[in-house]
Parts: structure tokens; sequence; C-alpha cells
């Protein structure tokens, strides 16, 4: 049995404990979390209320979040229990549904309460079983008297591989209120201070679970060496990308892929980007290494990116046309097993194993780094310097952006603001997170804009490619397939030039006075 | 939003037997039902195990709606919920015709407390002085229990003329045979003597003097719930579903 931690509020948020038994809770939140199933419980009477159980009802269950364990974040647990699916809220009433299928994204389940209350959830990402076992269930009452039931509860005692919880779920009858409050009294001293937090069924069940995090927060102190920064940077994205490996193999969702080379991008940014950290001739060893990692992804990636935007190329073309896309998204689903094929192939191979571990060693520390002549560089003067840098070269380039401009130099501004971007993001730590996030938000719209313009020719470029690559016997269905790709790209194109034209506005909201002062207070050099 | 009363100007003739199986049936069909104890008696309660609020005594009752939402007390079963009260006729009075205006504040307190009743079932006390005729207009129908025999003939047929005195539908009134003995002659004589009389307003469906009803006050529950399949299991279920159709409750 766990004991209580220090306060109620740090376990259980919205609980308060008072004086004696009473207890005040948030209103809605229906259940409780014992650390461990006590073996007396309601062995006599609960406030001069009789405990009545009836028999358990044995099932399996699972406890399911999805990789970035937004459920656990959010403090949310969601178990499948054998008929249905049970979701429990730190701040809200439990909701359960029935679940006929074994459906992972939150977007196949039958509609009902878990599934609206699920819908923040990103919708590319798959619920993961964290962990299963049995689960054994018994309904109870607490019974006055005359025989009147007061309050009802259900046991669910939890035994997973790792560990066991047990829930309550108590339920409040209108008119005896009191009666719940007793109950939860109980339930409390009972578990000897075990909790309502979700978070103790995390615990719980799965006490050693990694949380996985696409984003690591990287610390350094402002006089540490630039080049330790960089490596510290390095090492821990690369740990990122090998998070992911396998859930790209199991092809659980797209999103495992995606975050696996947006987290070798984003070494490669830091080799590209924090230049004289590393040797020359090491930095181009090292680029190329890693351009070598993301190569083989790129066209399983691509495939993934044409998959997700079926539903709005159906959208976009008349049904007359709806025959060629068939086609190609038919070619598409064909060679994403081909290419998933290969690419696992690849990962679960020697030479991969090889590369990596090496390169996590060569990360691991600076010592076996060569370095370059900004390697001792403090780090904060450093990135102050970059980031103001790029921050001119931007502003230099936008400024001389019309709507007349060729579209290279456009696509030349997209690439610096992301490199702008990815520096405040490296080097947040160093600076006020708070003015970081801002300075990312003023650069926003700016982006978001450039995307899309970028999105939109790339998907041209890509769909001509798709029907040039096409080797087809049947001439009528290569016709319809070039009726469709043709009226995409057209659309795209439209698209395309819609974003164009807002580029020189999105720039000048970007370049405002305010943002100005603010990107010259934070990182422009003080002069003495 | 219906309401139905039951009534009798004669005690022990089966009313709070027939409130308490009606409650059980329609809450069983899913009809959210409120059965309200207007007997000093309290037998609607006691055979629902709940027991007599004190808060309901007190004069400020009904001015506060909160007070009047905390007296409503879950029963043991699922859509149904019993107001234990013990109430002056004025004050209840008050209360239907509140109930009856979708937007007061007690509709709506109940409706945000998921209490938004399709059916209000009144066991009322058998006394016609006391009782407010309000109560009689509020209600959508007036069950009243009828013992087959000469006297009761003559005690239903006051009722009919109080109906008439005051102004009252007598439209209202649904009667219906209540702790009928099938062996006795008497009892079908009459039956048939008063179906001629009052033609179709009695409902075909009766209630037969059983042990399976009687032993309601040894079990506190339900017939349904400890006889379904007996004789006066099946006699409340016909009644309901007569019942049901004819106010068209489901």
């Amino acid at each position: 049995m766990l004991t209580l931690a220090n306060s109620y509020e740090a376990l259980w948020p919205g609980f308060e404990a008072r004086k004696g038994a009473e207890l005040a809770r948030h209103d809605t939140v229906d259940f409780m979390i014992l650390a461990d199933s006590p073996q007396t419980l309601f062995a006599e009477q609960v406030a001069k209320l009789q405990p009545q159980l009836e028999e358990d009802v044995k099932t399996g269950f699972a406890l399911l979040d999805n990789f970035d364990g937004d459920l656990r974040q959010s403090g949310r647990a969601l178990l499948w229990m054998g008929d249905g699916l049970l979701l429990l809220d730190d701040r809200a009433a439990s909701l359960f549904q029935a679940l006929p299928g074994n459906q992972r994204f939150v977007a196949d389940l039958p509609d009902g309460p878990v599934k609206n209350a699920l819908a923040d959830l990103p919708d590319l990402r798959c619920l993961l079983e964290l962990t299963s076992g049995s689960l054994s269930r018994r309904n109870g009452a607490l019974v006055d008297d005359e025989g009147k039931t007061r309050t009802r509860f259900t046991l669910l005692e939890l035994h997973g591989t790792d560990g066991n919880v047990m829930l309550v779920q108590t339920e409040k009858l209108r008119g005896y209120e009191k009666a719940h409050g007793q109950l939860q009294a109980y339930l409390l001293a009972a578990a000897d201070g075990g909790s309502g937090a979700t978070a103790h069924i995390y615990h719980a069940l799965v006490p050693d679970h990694l949380p996985y995090i696409a984003k690591p927060k990287t610390v350094f102190a402002p006089d540490e060496k630039a080049v330790v920064a960089a490596t510290h940077v390095i090492s821990a994205y690369l740990a990122v990308a090998q998070r992911n490996e396998e859930g790209i193999i199991a092809d659980l969702d797209t999103e495992f892929l995606h975050d696996y080379r947006v987290a070798l991008r984003k070494i490669r940014s830091v080799l590209s980007l924090f230049r004289g950290v590393y040797s020359d001739s090491q930095t181009v060893a090292l680029k190329r290494s890693f351009s070598e990692l993301m190569a083989p992804t790129g066209r399983l990636r691509d495939i993934d990116v044409y998959l997700m935007e079926r539903d709005d190329y159906y959208r976009l073309l008349p049904e007359s046309l709806h025959g060629g896309l068939e086609e190609m998204f038919g070619r598409f689903q064909k060679s994403r097993k081909s290419e998933l094929r290969k690419l696992t192939r690849r990962f679960e191979g020697q030479a991969y194993a090889r590369q990596m571990t090496s390169l996590q060693a060569l990360f691991s520390d600076t010592s076996r780094l060569h370095m370059g002549p900004a390697a001792e560089r403090p780090v904060h003067e450093y990135a102050r310097e970059l980031i103001w840098k790029r921050y001119r070269k931007v502003c230099k380039m936008g400024r001389a952006i019309d709507d007349n401009t060729p579209d290279e130099l456009v696509h030349e501004l997209r690439i610096n603001c992301k490199k702008l971007r990815y520096l405040m993001e490296f080097f947040a730590p160093l600076f006020s997170r708070k003015e970081v996030k801002a300075r990312i938000n003023d650069l926003k719209g700016l982006q978001d804009n450039l995307g899309l313009f970028n999105d939109y020719s790339v998907q041209q470029v890509a769909l001509q490619e798709v029907l040039d690559r096409a080797k087809m016997s049947d001439r009528g269905k290569k016709l319809d397939m070039a009726k469709s790709v043709g009226a995409l790209i057209a659309i795209l194109h439209q698209r395309q030039l819609d974003e164009r034209a807002r580029v020189t506005r999105s720039f000048a909201e970007f370049d405002s006075a305010a943002v100005q002062d603010s990107f010259r207070n934070q990182f422009q050099k003080v002069t003495a | 939003m219906k309401i139905i009363a039951c009534y009798s100007n004669k005690g022990g003739v089966g009313k709070s037997a027939a409130a308490v199986n009606l409650a059980h049936a329609a809450a069983s069909a899913g009809v959210n039902t409120l059965l309200c104890d207007l007997d000093p008696q309290g037998a609607s309660g006691f055979y629902y195990r709940v027991k007599p609020s004190k808060k309901l005594q007190d004069d400020r009752f009904f001015t506060d709606v909160k007070k009047f939402t905390n007296a409503i007390k879950a029963s043991d079963y699922p859509n149904l919920d019993i107001l234990p009260a013990n109430m002056s006729y004025r004050d209840f009075d008050v209360f239907l015709s509140r109930m009856k205006n979708s937007r007061s504040r007690l509709k709506k307190a109940l409706k945000s407390v998921d209490a938004d009743y399709d059916l209000i079932i009144l066991d009322c006390p058998p006394n016609l002085s006391t009782l407010s005729e309000n109560v009689f207009r509020a209600a959508d129908a007036i069950l009243v229990p009828v013992v087959p025999t000469t006297l009761s003939e003559r005690t239903f047929e006051q009722i009919t003329e109080f109906f008439r005195d005051e102004g009252l539908s007598d439209k209202k009134l649904v009667p219906f045979f209540s702790m009928v003995q099938r062996q006795k002659t008497l009892h079908g004589e009459t039956m048939a003597r008063m179906r001629e009389t009052y033609g179709k307003r009695f409902l075909d469906a009766f209630i037969p003097f059983t042990t399976d009803i009687e032993r309601m006050g040894a079990h506190r529950a339900p017939v349904a719930t400890y006889a379904a399949r007996k004789t006066g299991g099946r006699a409340y279920d016909a009644f309901w579903q007569e019942l049901s159709s004819r106010l068209k409750l489901t």
C-alpha cells in the first residue's frame, strides 16, 4: 500500500482533507483509487450502514494511452475492461462506453460518451496498451437498517503484470449524499492514504514506464561550452529517434515515422546551425551520416502524407474523377507495404544497429568529437549571436520580397524562418521560456503561410511524379488517373497562388516595430 | 410530463399498492418517474424503505427550491425517485403548479440534477375534503381502485358526484377493479353491472386479491421484484400496459 503523500492536493487536485472524516471533493468525481486491495475492506459496517457485496465477475483489462501519453498528462486514465471502455478523469465524472470491436484509433470508436471525451486527442495517434492483465469486478452497496440502499459502489481489482491497483467507483444517490461522503471517507482511511488521482493508476500498474517526450527539454548553464550544448541536444534527439523505431516496425500509427524523421532533421539542423562547434571535416561526415539515416524513410513518409490527404482529394474532385483517385490510392497502399517491409528489414539489420550504437557512443560525451573553433565559446553568448544573425537574415530576405519575387526566394525565406525557430527552440532554456515562446509565436503566422505555400508546391511535383512513374499496361486506367491528377494539380496550383499572395502581408505583420523591439532586446549583443 | 393521482375515499382498497407498483412498472419501462407519498400513513415510502423526511415539515420549505430538491430521494431502482412528503395540501398545490410550469425555478433545478420527470405519481390520502381540487385539476388522470362490492359501488358514485359538484371533468377519472376475488359471485356481478353503467371508463385490467400482493409488506418491495411471473406480478404488468397506452406514457 502506498502511504499518503505530504498533501492531498499533491495527489488529488480538488481534494481537501478536513478535520475528522469530513471530505470535500469536486462534486462530479465518482471514483477512488486504492493503491492495493485491502483484505479487510467492507468486513464491517461503514458509518452504521451494512455493506452488501455481489459475487465478483472476472474479465481482462488493458490500460490505454497514446504514445505521447496525452491521457496520463491530462489527468485521465482509459481502461478497456472486456466489454467496454472506462474513462477516469481527475476533474470529471467517469464515463463508460460499450466497445464491441478492437478499434485502435479514437476516430474509429463507435459514437459514445468516451469517444466524445477523447475528442481532444490527436487524430493520428493510436491507442496503445501500456499494460494488461486480469480484472475482478464486484458490485456493492451500503444499506441502512430498513434495508434501503444509501449508496452504491463497484470494486475493480486490476492485476497487471507489473503491479495491482483497486478502483472504487462510487455512486451518489439522490437524497443520500451523506452516505456517499461517508463511503469516500471510509475508503480513504481503508486505503491508508491511497488516492483518487489517476496518476496512481499509472504508478501502480506501470511503475517503470518511461514517458515519451517528442521535444526533450535540454537544460544547460549560460557559461556551458557550445560544444557541450550541441552534443546534449543531438544525444537527446538521437534517443527520441530510437524510441520510435519499434512503433514504425509494428506500424502502429504514422506518427512514429514522422517523429523519427523530425528528430533526425533536428540533429541535422544542429549540425548545420551550430557552426564551428565541431571540426569542419567531422561536421561534413556527421551530416552525411544522418542524411543516410533519413534517406530510406523519405518514400514511406511521402506515401503516408498522400494517404492522409485522401479525404481532402476526394472532396476537391467531382465524383466523375474519383475513379482515377481510387487507382492512385490503390497504388499508394501497395507501395506503402513494400516500403515498410524494406524499412523494417533495415531497422532489424545489423548495419543499422551498429550505426546507431556508434552514434550514441559518439554523442554520449564530447571526448570522441573533434572540436571546431567555436567549441569552447560560452553557449549563451553563442546562441544569442546565432539567433540574432538568423533573425537579421530573415528580415533582410523578407523585406526584399514583393508579389513578383521568384518562388525560389520565398522558399529560401521559409527555410530561414524554420532555422530561426529551431535555434530558438534549442536554446530556449538559456532565455526566458515565456519570451522565447512569444517570439516563436510571432513567427508562427508567417511560418504557417510559408509552410502551406511549400506543401502545395511539393504536392504538385509529387503528383506529377506519381503519374510519370506509373507503369500501366491498361491505357484506360492510366487516362483516368491522368485526368484526376491533372485536376488536382490545377486546384493545388491555385491554392499555392493564394498562399503566395499572402506572403507579403504575413511578413509585414511579423516585421512590426513591436516584434523588432522584442528580438532586439532579447538577442542583440549589448555593447558597453 | 404527466401527473397521475391515485385516490380513494375509502382505505384498504389497494391504492398505495397500485401507486407503488405502477411507479416501478413505469420506471422499468424507462419513464423517469417521481412517486410522491401524500398519504400521512406513508405506505408508499414504507414499501420503498424510504424514511419520512423531517426537512419537509419546515414552513419555509416551498419558498426554497433547494430544500425541495434535497427532499427527493433515489429509490433502489433506476428512473424512480421518491418524495417522502408530509406536507400541507396548500404547499402541495404550489409544488404541482411549479412542476407543470416548465420555466419555474423548481423545474430548472430538477433538470440540472437530471431529475426532469416524465411522470409524477401521487399517492393521495383517503379524504376528499382536505385534498385540494387543484391537485385533481393538475392531474392528467385520477386512478380510483374499486373493490367490486355494493358498498364500493356507492363510494365511487360519491366521487363522480364530487367531481360534478366541483366543476371538475370526470373524464379524468380512471377507475379499476381492485382486490378482485373471482370465486365470489358478488364480485363478478358487481363488476358486470358497473362496467355496464360506466362503459369504457373502467380499465379492462384488474388487480386480483392474491397473496403475492399481500406479501408486499413483508418484502417491502414492488411485486415485480419478487413475483413478476405470478398472478400479482402479471396483473400489475397488464395494468401498466393498458394505462400507459391509454395515457400515451410510452
